[in-house]
């Protein structure tokens, strides 16, 4: 009966089908029960539906949504939207002046993370952590100095 | 294509963006996290969409949105990153 309260875990995870855990638990079942075995044979099972390149995926994704929404919020309505707009609208020509923002500001975030990787190699990671974190702070104080100001 | 008009354009977004919060942001993004590919792409992404925005709304997206309260959530967003990443230094 301890068996089966142990399973319950792992047959709540969607990603294993309920045969398999129990499976796994019927040839383990002669073995005398400890609590540590049953442990690592618990950890083991819970890495298996988690390889680790759906993992780095997943955090690629969280990190790219995370730093899409966070900057394209502090973009809207700041100077560089307010030069496109009122350039396109002086030209007449928006895609051509589209085009042109749009290269210039691949460009300065390529600068902008080809610089963060740099320093990440030369400064030790505690001394990089709370620098990055003030530095977000600080673009944290600037935008709300713009909303203040706006 | 009026090439005039694109450099002139690159080169005043460019020069205006330099050392920009933008650019300050993903300095810190790219350095604090693991994947710099998604981090470049996350704010290249952002960045176009937010001009493409400006290109197309013109001058209406400052009626349609209330832009202080989209920067406002920003700057909790980006102080919250910081203070997660100060955080583990102040309490060891």
């Amino acid at each position: 009966m301890e068996y089966l309260s142990a399973s319950e875990p792992l047959t709540s995870n969607p990603e294993i089908p309920n045969s398999k855990p129990a499976a796994v638990l019927q040839t383990e079942a002669p073995k005398t029960e400890n609590f540590q075995d049953s442990i690592v044979r618990l950890s083991s099972l819970a890495e298996l539906p988690q390889p680790s390149p759906k993992q780095n995926r997943q955090a690629e994704l969280r990190i790219f949504l995370s730093t899409f929404f966070t900057i394209f919020l502090a973009e809207l309505g700041d100077k560089t939207q307010v030069t496109t707009l009122l350039m396109s609208a002086e030209s007449h020509a928006p895609w051509v002046v589209f085009a042109g923002a749009g290269t210039a500001l691949v460009a300065t975030s390529l600068i902008g993370v080809w610089l963060g990787c740099w320093l990440a190699k030369r400064v030790s990671a505690r001394t990089l952590e709370t620098a990055t974190g003030g530095l977000l702070l600080l673009v944290s104080v600037l935008l709300l100095w713009d909303v203040v100001h706006l | 294509m009026d090439w005039n008009l694109l450099g002139l354009s690159f080169v005043m977004v460019f020069i205006s963006e330099l050392g920009d919060k933008s650019q300050l942001a993903a300095i810190a993004l790219s350095g604090s996290s693991k994947s710099l590919r998604a981090v470049f792409l996350g704010s290249s992404a952002a960045l176009l969409l937010a001009s493409f925005l400006g290109v197309v709304l013109g001058e209406g997206v400052s009626h349609l949105l209330p832009l202080q309260f989209v920067k406002a959530i920003a700057a909790i967003g980006f102080a919250g990153m910081g203070l997660r990443l100060l955080w583990p230094v102040e309490a060891p």
